[in-house]
């Protein structure tokens, strides 16, 4: 076994130990035994992923023969086939450095949850059952992307959906809401992995076996390949919570304890663009141009419809959850470019475009887990989410609001945070990709870009919103007043999340030549960038310097506080009151709540959105002119959901009461229904072979 | 909109020649801009009447530099108008040591200048002139817009 196998093999059993741990270690050693058990297996996960994307040539075998072995010339850093582990198809592993990119973001996403977690259960979370299902759900997370054969790929697929399920419910004892979200959650993804399992088998079902070095070689008609990919495509957009299949995550995100939001944000929901880049591009190796425009408009209209409700909402974890979906949606802005340049016959543009794709997905991962992480230290000092009872955090929490205020600049694409720079990447491909992309490129393409400024713009107002209401200011509640700092390893976890934003954003040039290698297994042969402190696009003009805009920056700051500071210095200055519009004193009340800072942006998308309210005016009994009482009732309720679900949801609770009528509780009866059933089975096989 | 435009046409009053006299010594730094906030200390809403229609389109004050704003941190010049009543002293006052410095006061109408009709009603803190320095004072009641707009042209120099 190499380096990667030899780490891997060692974090997957670091996550078992944890498990052990939690099931065994007394109460009060118990978190922290299971924490640092969880820590350092995706501190050796990370370096898994890290040691397969730097590079590892040879391909080690651990149990039985590897069939297949490296193909088109970027073959698995390391893979295993373990016959006799499950039944029937036995268990194939290989990590190559398109794997390795999402081991090494679970594995330091992990570190970061895991230390956080020891402090944030300590009140009412510690029990042995959730303890035990978070290091198998981090073990979920890093088997997916090794996943080497359908049925391997479904099982672990499947175990992540679980375990997440069991982590979300985590709180149901609390509130009814997470009830809810359990349930939309358990639907809603058990719905995606039916789609992914029919499309998986169907592609099974046309190549030789089930390995995915035997899919590659597979060659499927162009109908049944389209059936795979849109089944698969379906199924893996649910994951990452694209438009319209974002309905959970919304709803789950904000339910979750934080450190689980964090690690469904980052690093789950990232395996949805993992599933639809591995099967589209590397196993189904393309298609037609069409299949990519699909994928590229959805994950247009998720980054607008995402970042846009993210803007209205004054939930702050509900908030990220959209954010999530914005996100996520450029990402498949990336990854649809990427296919459609491919199959334009557009190299460059196409291997950038990916690659862009990839260190969005590193850097989303980054800043979520700070932003998540701060919200659930926010939550675990004041108990509410709702931005319109905070504020006034920056003195009674200051370490927290210092980390937000790095996720939040990292997530508004602004230099010199990090989701500028991949953004940046995006465009560049776009652009550079115009002149080859024939008329559908034509059309299609500046559309993009438009998409994609909008949602950076509209992402600056929301973080702005998030940051400025919910920490700035005067607190607007009693919990917010009385709030206190956070233990110790929350806010250790979340400076070390940050830090790794601040690295993403100063020195791209240290992730992206590896990223540059996972394109490589879709793309061969083509190196992405150059350069170590600037980054220079390979076969394209175009450069950037994150370090260098960031010292400009810094220094413009300097200079301008200092010109200030020498200018006023002359004159006489005068101390005047703060202006509170004469009456006094100021009051939380005076403050732009999270509605009223979004309320121009609902007015300008209107149509979009469709808020509701409601006045409710109630006179008294003397006078219809006399008002005993006036209600009034804003709401901005999730459109697609409305419109697509709500119907959808009543058609088929409306199905399952007519059924009623099928079940009067006679054995006969049913005794009959599977007699017919199964004749019908057998007379439908009959007519079809 | 354009065809409502062409047919209505210009309605401005034709500029009248510059009324004579100094410009204040503070008033003259400011170089014939001044932004004024208006405060309305007790007005009966007769002055403010006056005051729309002189920055209306009609008698158009701005066209001579001086322009309404909406927060005293953005002032030059403070424009009361009514006899400050009690309610009204204290935010006044601190209205006025919002405003930064060099700063102006015009007491626009009878009330302002010496309370008018209402003098020494029992809610009546005093006229402007008690509560706050006055440098410019318009008669009338309410002041015509006329005058409103050469008091004003006073102050810019204009």
């Amino acid at each position: 076994m190499n380096l990667v196998g030899t780490l891997y093999v060692t974090a997957l059993a670091g996550c078992a130990v944890a498990a052990l741990a939690a099931l065994t270690a007394p109460a009060r050693a118990r978190l922290p035994l299971t924490g640092w058990c969880t820590a350092v297996a995706g501190a050796v996960g990370a370096a898994a992923g890290v040691a397969a994307l730097s590079g590892g040539v040879s391909a080690g075998v651990s149990a039985g023969v590897s069939p297949g072995g490296p193909a088109g010339g970027s073959g698995p850093s390391w893979s295993a086939w373990l016959p006799d582990l499950l039944p029937l198809a036995g268990v194939r592993l290989a990590i190559d450095p398109l794997g390795g990119v999402f081991v090494a973001v679970t594995g330091l996403v992990t570190v970061c949850a895991a230390i956080y977690g020891i402090g944030y259960c300590a009140h009412g979370l510690d029990g042995r059952l959730f303890q035990a299902v978070l290091p198998l759900f981090v073990a979920a997370l890093l088997l997916v992307p090794a996943a080497a054969s359908v049925s391997t790929f479904l099982l672990t697929w499947e175990l992540m959906a679980v375990t997440s399920l069991l982590l979300v419910l985590a709180e149901h004892r609390r509130r009814a809401e997470v009830g809810r979200a359990g349930l939309w959650y358990a639907v809603m993804t058990h719905l995606g992995l039916v789609a992914i399992l029919a499309g998986l088998v169907a592609f099974a079902a046309g190549a030789a076996g089930e390995s995915f070095a035997e899919l590659r070689a597979a060659e499927l008609p162009p109908g049944a390949a389209t059936v795979v990919f849109l089944a698969t495509a379906a199924g893996f957009a649910s994951k990452a919570g694209i438009v319209p299949l974002h309905v959970w995550l919304p709803r789950a995100h904000p339910e979750a304890p934080s450190h689980v939001s964090a690690l469904m944000s980052a690093a789950m929901v990232n395996l949805g663009a993992y599933g639809i880049i591995r099967v589209g591009l590397d196993l189904l190796g393309g298609g037609p141009a069409w299949w990519w425009l699909l994928v590229l408009a959805a994950g247009a209209l998720s980054a607008l419809y995402g970042i846009l409700q993210a803007a209205v909402t004054s939930d702050l974890k509900r908030l990220l959850g959209y954010s999530t979906t914005e996100n996520l949606g450029l990402v498949l802005v990336g990854v649809g470019a990427a296919g459609f340049f491919a199959v334009s016959d557009l190299p460059v543009p196409a291997a950038l475009a990916l690659a862009a794709a990839l260190l969005h997905v590193v850097n989303h991962a980054a800043f979520k887990t700070v932003l998540f992480l701060s919200a659930g230290s926010v939550l675990h000092a004041t108990g509410t989410r709702d931005l319109d009872a905070l504020g006034g955090l920056r003195t009674r929490l200051p370490y927290t609001t210092a980390v937000f205020a790095v996720g939040a600049l990292c997530a508004s694409a602004l230099p010199p945070g990090n989701a500028f720079v991949s953004e940046w990447l995006l465009l560049q491909s776009l652009i550079h990709a115009l002149p080859g992309a024939g008329v559908a490129g034509a059309v299609t393409m500046p559309l993009a870009v438009g998409v994609i400024a909008l949602s950076a713009g509209l992402a600056v107002a929301t973080f702005v919103k998030a940051f400025g209401v919910g920490f700035l200011a005067r607190p607007r509640s009693a919990e917010a007043e009385a709030a206190r700092e956070s233990p110790p390893p929350m806010l250790a976890a979340m400076t070390f999340a940050a830090v790794g934003c601040v690295v993403l954003a100063l020195a791209p040039t240290l992730v992206v030549p590896a990223l540059g290698r996972a394109v490589g297994v879709v793309f061969p042969g083509r190196d992405v960038v150059s350069g170590e402190l600037t980054l220079r696009l390979a076969g394209v003009s175009g450069m950037i310097s994150p370090l260098l805009i960031a010292a400009a920056l810094v220094i413009a700051v300097v200079a301008v506080l200092g010109l200030v500071r020498l200018t006023a210095a002359r004159r006489a200055r005068r101390a005047a009151r703060l202006w509170d519009c004469g009456a006094g004193p100021m009051s939380a009340r005076m403050e732009y709540t999270a509605t009223s800072f979004a309320e121009p942006l609902q007015r300008v998308f209107d149509d979009v959105l469709a808020p509701e309210s409601d006045v409710d005016v109630t006179p008294m009994k003397e006078s219809a002119y006399l008002v005993e009482r006036v209600r009034f009732q804003a709401r901005v309720p999730d459109r697609i959901e409305h419109r697509l679900y709500d119907p959808l949801i009543a058609a088929a609770a409306a199905v399952g009461n007519r059924a009623r009528a099928l079940a009067t509780g006679s054995v006969h009866r049913y005794l009959g229904y599977g007699f017919w059933a199964l004749t019908g089975a057998l007379l439908v096989l009959v007519a079809l072979w | 909109m354009w065809r409502k435009i062409v047919r209505t046409g210009r309605v401005a009053e034709p500029a009248p020649e510059r009324p004579d006299g100094e410009v204040p010594e503070q008033a003259a730094e400011l170089a014939g801009s001044v932004q004024i906030r208006h405060v309305d200390a007790g007005s009966c809403n007769g002055c403010e009447v006056e005051i729309a229609s002189a920055f209306g389109p009609v008698y158009d004050a701005e066209r001579y530099g001086a322009r309404l704003v909406a927060s005293p941190r953005h002032a030059d010049a403070l424009m009361v108008t009514g006899p400050v009543t009690r309610n009204m002293e204290m935010a006044l006052r601190r209205t006025h040591d919002a405003v930064s410095e060099p700063r102006l006061v015009i007491a626009l109408g009878d009330c302002a200048r010496d309370c008018g009709v209402f003098a020494g009603a029992y809610g009546v803190a005093g006229a402007v002139r008690d509560v706050v320095d006055v440098d410019v004072e318009v008669p009338g009641c309410p002041p015509r817009p006329e005058a409103i707009v050469a008091a004003l042209r006073g102050l810019t120099g204009r």
